[in-house]
């Protein structure tokens, strides 16, 4: 556990020290904004659902930007040689950049707080408790997508690529939800267990389900077994 | 202590390394020598865990790496061939997040700090980025790391790399002091660091191990002979007698301009004849102004070594081709062992040019 903390500390640290790290936060913060001024001052609404539907949007964009680096950069400049050797379990390393990529995702949304301010001052009747909730539910899908993004950064040694897998991977979560309409009914049932949307859905109405919550763990402890598989095998047959 | 038993990896066809075995004990500075591509790393890398073997056992202090991975690499030191070190980091933060993946106590840390800091010479840029540092100072913060948990087993591939000739003495005297009382290995394809830093050579060539002896044997019963070179002052001077006298003792050159007379001796190995000599030229009332010994370098030694594993291969080649045994001679240029040798050859050169 220690080292976990460790090592998601040292990659947090690091993250909040490099340019890019505020780049992707100003632009998300910009374009979430700009989304919730249009939301809020044209239409009226005195709700977080919007703004919180669209921060979920931008997660299959930017999550993937926050995790590309984690691992395929450690295997890039040959440290995970280093980090290999030292008295310490893979699964911890890879605990530990989910931590450490759910900590800048956390500090992400957590700006939206503003936004929730501005809507105490000038909207009337606001549902404190659905707006409380869709920020845990965020939190956790934001952890889930960051589970999905350290795995596919595993997968190729090269930043880019990983991009692209956790987008592809993350995007395929999202738009489930607008898959499921083509598909026949008693696949829609199970199919539609896979959307986020769909569990995130109960978060944003102010309800803790149990299941949903059960969901999001089982994505995360699930990618986080395969990122250490797929380690675990490249060190097995790993060739020249 | 290191066992290493009948160990083997291979990538895909190629089969990097051989059945080797050898045991390495503690207190002890093992060099592992070879051209690039020996293998050295890949068994540098299996030592450590990082690659698992084809076939083989590992054994440190009676623990195998695989089976107790806790235990065995929290007694290991490892720097790697290129020196990874993450970029971003300052220096005594790198120590320092080295130190915590360790679980060192943070007076353990404090002090251990301090000794590897003023040991590696890392005072003025402790503060600094590691990506804004030379190559020799990233080298060193490399060794720092791998020495900070006082380790037991230290093993280091290619420690000097990159350092000027200054540098190159102090880490040299940091691993000799630290081969007191740990167990070293570290790799290298420069002779001269070898036979400067080693009490035991290992020579690997082509994933096999050719040479495992002492630093001086090795020097001793590879070389036949070892040369001589005078300068002498005197009139009519002619060491014919005393070479009658020594049958291991030969003149190959002579030349002389007046009364300095400059000759080179060709003396068996094993042989010393300097006292003698001396007396001789002294009882002659000739005059010495030099007298120094040229002993074959470890280079031309391991130079034959790899050429002799090729002239077998060759001779197995001449038959497959069924042609007189003086033929393919002509032929080396096809076979890679003639082309490894030369690599070493330049790259050693390259090396040494770099050194100076």
């Amino acid at each position: 556990m220690k080292t976990i903390l460790t090592i998601a500390r040292k990659e947090f640290e690091l993250a909040l020290r490099s340019v890019t790290s505020y780049i992707v936060f100003v632009l998300f913060l910009v374009i979430s904004g700009v989304f919730f001024a249009t939301t809020v001052f044209k239409v009226g609404l005195a709700e977080m659902r919007g703004v919180y539907g669209f921060m979920h949007l931008l997660f299959v964009f930017f999550v993937p930007a926050i995790t590309m680096g984690s691992i395929a950069k450690e295997r890039g400049s040959g440290t995970m040689e280093l980090l290999s050797t030292m008295p310490i379990r893979l699964s911890h390393v890879i605990w530990g950049k989910i931590l450490a990529a759910f900590l800048q995702i956390k500090t992400l949304i957590a700006f939206s707080v503003i936004y929730f301010v501005i809507m105490l001052v000038l909207g009337e009747g606001m549902d404190i408790g659905a707006a409380i909730m869709g920020f845990v539910g965020l939190c956790f899908a934001g952890a889930a997508y960051a589970a999905i993004g350290v795995f596919a950064s595993s997968l190729p040694s090269s930043q880019v690529l990983a991009f692209i897998i956790a987008f592809a991977i993350s995007a395929l979560f999202y738009v489930m939800r607008f898959l499921l309409v083509l598909l026949p009914l008693p696949l829609v049932r199970v199919f539609q267990y896979f959307s986020f949307e769909h569990h995130l859905a109960n978060f944003m109405k102010g309800v803790l389900d149990i299941k949903d919550l059960l969901f999001f763990v089982a994505v995360i402890v699930i990618f986080a077994l395969l990122a250490e598989f797929n380690l675990q095998s490249k060190n097995m047959m790993q060739e020249r | 202590m290191i066992e290493i038993k009948s160990l083997s990896r291979n990538f895909g066809e190629i089969r990097a390394v051989d059945d080797i075995s050898f045991t390495v004990d503690k207190g002890m500075i093992t060099g592992f020598l070879g051209p690039n591509g020996a293998g050295k790393t890949t068994t540098l890398r299996m030592m450590v865990g990082y690659l698992q073997p084809s076939s083989g056992s590992i054994l440190l202090d009676g623990m195998s790496i695989f089976e107790q991975p806790m235990v065995a690499s929290a007694k290991i030191g490892y720097l790697p061939e290129h020196n990874p070190l993450y970029e971003e980091m300052y220096v005594v933060e790198a120590l320092k997040y080295m130190a915590d993946l360790r679980k060192m106590s943070k007076a353990g840390y404090t002090a251990r700090k301090a000794y590897v800091v003023a040991k590696c010479g890392l005072q003025d840029v402790q503060y600094q980025k590691i990506g804004t540092l030379s190559k020799g100072y990233r080298q060193r913060v490399g060794l720092a790391q791998a020495i900070l948990h006082d380790p037991e087993i230290l093993i280091l591939d290619e420690p000097t790399s990159g350092l000027d000739p200054n540098q190159i003495i102090e880490i040299r005297e940091l691993i000799r002091s630290l081969g007191k009382e740990k167990t070293v290995i570290l790799s290298s394809h420069i002779l001269q660091e070898v036979q400067a830093t080693c009490d035991r050579v290992l020579i690997i060539n082509k994933g096999k191990i050719i040479v495992d002896d002492g630093i001086a044997q090795l020097d001793n019963y590879l070389a036949e002979y070892y040369l001589l070179h005078l300068e002498l002052e005197g009139e009519n001077i002619d060491l014919s007698e005393f070479v009658d006298y020594y049958p291991e003792v030969s003149v190959i050159e002579e030349e002389h301009e007046g009364d300095i007379y400059k000759l080179k001796l060709k003396v068996s190995a094993g042989i010393e004849v300097k006292h003698d000599l001396a007396r001789f030229i002294a009882e002659n009332g000739w005059v010495i102004l030099s007298l120094y010994t040229e002993r074959k370098s470890l280079e031309e030694i391991f130079h034959k070594l790899t050429k002799e594993a090729g002239s077998i291969e060759l001779a197995a080649y001449a038959q497959t081709l069924s042609v007189p045994d003086q033929e393919p001679m002509e032929a080396p240029a096809v076979l890679p062992v003639e082309d490894n040798a030369e690599d070493i050859e330049t790259d050693s050169e390259a090396r040494e040019e770099e050194a100076r």
